[in-house]
């Protein structure tokens, strides 16, 4: 339809009138401004609210994230190299079932094995090899470490092995005790000379629904075994981490316990030597929920988005907009790129100053905040910018399609903010929330994720408490594509109609 | 007043959108209703929950569109300039925002009705293949119990306040997209706020006085203890802000140009 | 062939208006039926019709603002959607209303400006045009119609097109405001701009166009100078009162003329001008006391010609836009 005369060459103009419109309308920049200000003030809010002051200190792991160091260990101490081995007898585990009873229960997670650590210290470097219930061998360390072996039995006992040899700890597994199979070679970050080295137990809690329950394992040992630098002193049972914000502690009547009945052992524990999740740590504050400024930023954003359009068609300015340029998509190409700048710069503007203002805030009062690497924080930062940017066009869209405002502004509240309360609390059922987080525009708040899910962690991972189920970049071109479509509609919609 | 509030009824009845959106308000606070109750279960005797409040869950949405329709009552005027003509027909400023008050406040009501007792079917209907039995320490919902019945009018009563505060809203910003972002920010925001404020004390200051949280606790009819007020309470403060947002808007509305 | 509708004269001469066969329907009802119409250069054309005519949806389609079934609608040979730098071709103003209410005037003007590439300069000098200096920067929200009028008259005159094309132009004028008006027309028309200008009142018009569309019933009824409006409608004809009726019509038709009594004194003369009626009637020595050109009035021409379209829309009372 447009022909080649009105090219390229006379988009520029457009583009800067559409500017022009833009900022000489004083509600339009304050709203900007003020859903900048919304996602610092949101932030701070958030941030100054102070964490448990005289609480036990978050244990960090060797590689600075946040971990579960809290479960019951047998230990003697090995200086220089040496090894151990043993035979995992049985490993059980019970549930709390009504007031103060216990009942049998699986939790695919429960550990039961040995361990090289390098002291009772929560935190610090180990490295162990353990049978599970419900992933078979695992060789483990320094918390984010998970090396799979040979898928268990069913039938007891397994036989496991670890060998100390100066940075190197290989684990070794086996079925009889004579026949190994070497699992893996690893190198801890930061063992020691010395170690602490024995058998321990570890029994996280298992997930029920939105919520967990705690778990407590018991496992006995046959067989053990050790050469090397071993100390002399008798096993010692020790409940790591007995109070930490990672350890809801034992259901009573349970505790840790440890038995040593001529050569056969038996260990009671509960907790886990794993990284932290948010379930774990409910006390964590996460950078997104400092940046929960967002959602009254997105309000702002996609309000002023669906005026930039309607206004001009309630006041028929719209018909002075294509008189003065009659390229009728290039009109709506331009607007849609002034918004998307308007609002990216909110954005960032926003989340730089929000989440660090928020971040050094609750860190101050005392709050521990999951670490985010620069990239990550970044990528938050970029990320959020670019999803008001693209929640302003798809308002935009909305507005050309619907012509007029107060249809458009409920249109997206019920396409974008709905999604993301859905999200936001904390009875959806997850199931919802996921497909809610996947197929919505409210898939975009992924890219404000700075938790990471693990493997070898059963928690409860929904968008509620910050894990989302795609990818961030692949939440925001969810958004992105539904922005592109709505473009596309309007543009169509906008050169076949009557203006 | 009789005069100004029969132009205000025929302007809503002859106006297709407004009971469209009645419409939807009744269902979407249905239908969420129904899907809330779907998605629960009790497994075991004691399991706790609060069937009447399950019931009207949907409350939470279809207080959206009881909000977006008072704002289209007003902010609709000012868009097409029809305001003009209303204040030309009924100079007294003050009688017109009245009877507009009324008129929503008479529609929210039979729609809000049929939003709640249409919830609280559903909520009979599904709960007790959710577990929900006598077994397990569950009555159906039904309004002959004292509790649910203040539950049901409190929420219609809810429903008002909430178009009510929509209307003062709308007064004051003379927009109706624009108070329609306000309205609905205000009404889901602070809660989502409060989500993530750590400081307990905050935290309860922001659920005593959001007008969302503090008047939602009507529909509780268990655990009272644990809401940041009592039923009657909140709902007061959802008046409170009803009242701060018409008399803002009335005064505006008196002392403005239109 | 409607009598008054324009034959052809050639191609034109600069840049003007073609429009050609529009057709457009709303619903049921015909908007446009076969509006066809041109405005040249140097002459303000008066673009006259009653409400419903058709009017503004043919300027709409010029604009490229409403699509037609079928018909073209050409500015220079270009249909508008072509243009580069549109407002430099056409200025036009439609809905003085078209505004944001809380941009100021010259903030309005500023982005259509940057919408043809043109810099502020340029809005400073149609402000100054239209005698909005004094008021530029407030919100043109609290305009009166007048003031949005001139506002949107500056926007038109942005580009410093060749054409020009205002829609109702005198609405909300006080007094001194349309004689402005009238002014500037003229103006923009002497400096050999095609200038077309729509109006319900062809009083509004008649003493600034110099050429006139008349519409009705989506379709030009007629397209013709005022002179040859006037004339067609007057038919020429001369009104002659004598005591000697009988005589003078004998010897006034002997002359070439068609005569028509009254029964009384008064005698109708239509194929003979004036002066020569009068010189007949004293070279034969006839008495007369009074001859008179009898001149319809423009008004009288566009009620004529637009009967059958007002009959028509107070049949269906609602035509809509």
């Amino acid at each position: 339809m447009i022909a080649s005369r009105s090219g390229r060459d006379g988009f520029l103009p457009v583009l800067r009138a559409e500017w022009t419109k833009f900022r000489t309308v004083r509600g339009w920049v304050a709203a900007m401004s003020a859903a900048a200000l919304m996602m610092v003030l949101v932030a701070l809010l958030a941030g100054m609210s102070g964490g448990p002051r005289n609480g036990s200190p978050v244990p960090i792991g060797p590689g600075g994230e946040a971990v579960t160091d809290s479960f019951y260990l047998a230990h003697r101490t090995l200086s220089g190299d040496g090894g151990i081995t043993v035979a995992v007898a049985s490993l059980e585990t019970v549930l709390p079932s009504g007031p103060g009873g216990m009942e049998p229960g699986v939790v695919p997670w429960a550990k039961a094995g040995i361990i090289f650590k390098r002291s009772t210290d929560q935190g610090s470097s180990y490295v162990a090899i353990m049978v599970t219930p419900g992933h078979g061998v695992r060789m483990q360390y320094d918390y984010t470490g998970d090396i799979a072996g040979p898928a268990s039995p069913t039938a007891a006992p397994r036989w496991l092995r670890l060998e100390r040899s100066g940075d190197a700890v290989t684990g070794y597994a086996s079925a009889d005790g004579t026949r190994w199979t070497e699992v893996a070679t690893v190198r801890p970050r930061d063992l020691g000379g010395t170690v602490h080295g024995g058998l321990f137990v570890a029994s996280p809690a298992s997930v029920d629904g939105p919520g967990t329950l705690p778990s407590v394992s018991t496992a006995d040992f046959t067989g053990l075994g050790v050469h090397g630098g071993w100390s002399a002193a008798d096993w010692t049972g020790t409940q790591i981490g007995p109070d930490s914000p990672t350890f809801a502690g034992y259901p009573p009547p349970a505790s840790g316990a440890f038995t040593d009945d001529g050569g056969r052992l038996t260990l009671t524990g509960s907790g886990d030597i794993a990284p932290a999740t948010r379930e774990i740590l409910a006390t964590g504050g996460t950078l997104r929920d400092i940046l929960t400024g967002t959602f009254p930023a997105l309000v702002a954003v996609m309000v002023v988005g669906t005026l930039f359009i309607t206004t001009e068609y309630r006041q028929n300015l719209i018909h002075v907009t294509l008189t003065a340029d009659p390229g009728r998509g290039r009109t709506l190409a331009a607007k849609a790129i002034v918004l998307a700048v308007a609002a990216f710069a909110t954005g960032l503007t926003g989340a730089l100053a929000g989440g660090l203002l928020g971040t050094w805030l609750a860190e101050a009062g005392g709050v521990y905040v999951f670490p985010v690497p620069l990239s990550a924080a970044l990528r938050v930062a970029l990320g959020t910018a670019a999803l008001l940017a693209a929640a302003s066009v798809l308002a935009l869209a909305a507005g050309a399609i619907l012509r007029r405002g107060a249809a458009a502004v409920t249109a997206v509240f019920a396409v974008v903010v709905l999604p993301y309360l859905l999200i936001a609390v904390p009875f959806t059922p997850s199931a919802v929330s996921n497909a809610v987080a996947r197929m919505t525009p409210g898939a975009a708040f992924a890219v404000q994720q700075t938790l990471t899910p693990y493997d070898q962690v059963d928690s409860v991972y929904t968008p509620y408490t910050g894990y989302y189920p795609l990818e961030p970049w692949a939440g925001l071109a969810v958004l992105a594509v539904y922005a592109a479509a709505g473009l596309t509609a309007a543009a169509v919609l906008l050169r076949r109609r009557d203006a | 007043m009789k005069a100004a509030l029969h132009a205000e009824w025929t302007k809503l009845r002859t106006v297709r959108g407004c009971l469209w959106l009645l419409v939807g308000m009744a269902a979407v606070t249905v239908a969420a209703s129904a899907a809330a109750t779907s998605v629960s279960t009790c497994s075991s005797p004691g399991c706790g929950g609060d069937v009447t409040l399950l019931s009207l869950f949907g409350v939470e949405f279809g207080q959206a569109l009881a909000a977006v329709l008072a704002v289209l009552v007003i902010g609709g005027e000012y868009g097409s300039g029809m305001i003009r003509a209303t204040v030309a027909a009924v100079p007294r400023r003050g009688v017109v925002f009245a009877a507009k008050s009324v008129v929503v406040s008479g529609v929210v009501v039979a729609a809000g009705t049929v939003a709640v007792l249409g919830s609280l079917l559903a909520g009979r209907f599904v709960l007790p293949g959710r577990g929900f039995t006598a077994a397990h320490g569950h009555a159906p919902p039904s309004l002959a119990d004292g509790p649910t019945l203040r539950a049901a009018a409190g929420s219609v009563l809810y429903l008002v306040l909430i178009a009510l505060i929509g209307l003062g809203v709308a007064a004051v910003v003379r927009d109706s997209a624009t108070g329609i972002g306000l309205v609905l920010g205000l009404l889901y925001l602070l809660p989502v706020i409060g989500g993530v404020v750590g400081d307990p004390g905050l935290r309860r200051v922001l659920a005593t006085f959001a007008p969302t949280s503090a008047g939602l606790g009507v529909r509780a009819t268990t655990d009272l203890a644990g809401l940041p007020l009592a039923p009657w309470a909140g709902l007061a403060v959802t008046a409170g802000w009803a009242a701060v947002a018409l008399t803002v808007g009335g005064v505006l509305l008196k002392a403005r140009d239109v | 062939m409607n009598p008054l509708m324009r034959r052809e004269r050639g191609p034109l001469s600069g840049p003007g208006i073609v429009v050609a066969g529009l057709r457009k329907r709303y619903g049921s009802a015909q908007a446009l039926d076969g509006m066809s119409f041109s405005v040249r250069p140097g002459v303000v054309t008066g673009f006259v019709g009653p409400n419903g005519a058709g009017k503004s949806t043919t300027m709409r389609a010029i604009l490229g603002l409403s699509a037609v079934e079928a018909g073209t609608a050409l500015i220079g040979g270009t249909p508008y959607r072509r243009l580069r730098r549109p407002l430099t071709h056409v200025g036009s103003l439609l809905d003085a209303g078209a505004l944001h209410p809380g941009r100021s005037a010259r903030d309005h003007l500023l982005w259509l400006a940057h919408s043809q590439g043109l810099g502020a300069r340029r809005v400073d000098a149609v402000i100054g045009q239209v005698g909005l200096a004094s008021v530029a920067g407030r919100k043109a929200g609290g305009f009166s119609l007048g003031m949005r009028q001139r506002l949107g008259i500056a926007a038109a005159l942005l580009g410093d097109p060749p054409i020009v094309m205002l829609d109702e132009p005198f609405n909300g004028m006080d007094p001194e405001g349309i004689i402005w008006m009238r002014g500037l027309l003229r103006g923009l028309a002497g400096q050999g701009r095609a200038v077309l200008v729509s109006s319900h009142l062809m009083s509004e018009v008649q003493d600034t166009a110099g050429h006139l569309v008349v519409a009705g019933r989506g379709r030009a009824v007629a397209d013709a100078s005022v002179a040859e409006l006037v004339a067609s409608a007057s038919g020429g004809r001369v009104v002659l009162r004598t005591t000697a009726a009988a005589r003078a019509m004998g010897l006034l038709a002997r002359a070439g003329a068609t005569v028509a009594s009254d029964g009384g004194e008064s005698v109708t003369v239509a194929g003979l001008s004036a002066e020569r009626v009068v010189a007949l009637l004293n070279t034969n020595a006839v008495p007369f006391s009074e001859v008179s050109a009898h001149r319809a009035s423009l008004e009288e021409v566009y009620l004529e010609l637009t009967r059958e379209a007002v009959e028509y829309r107070a049949a269906t009372s609602e035509v809509p836009r």
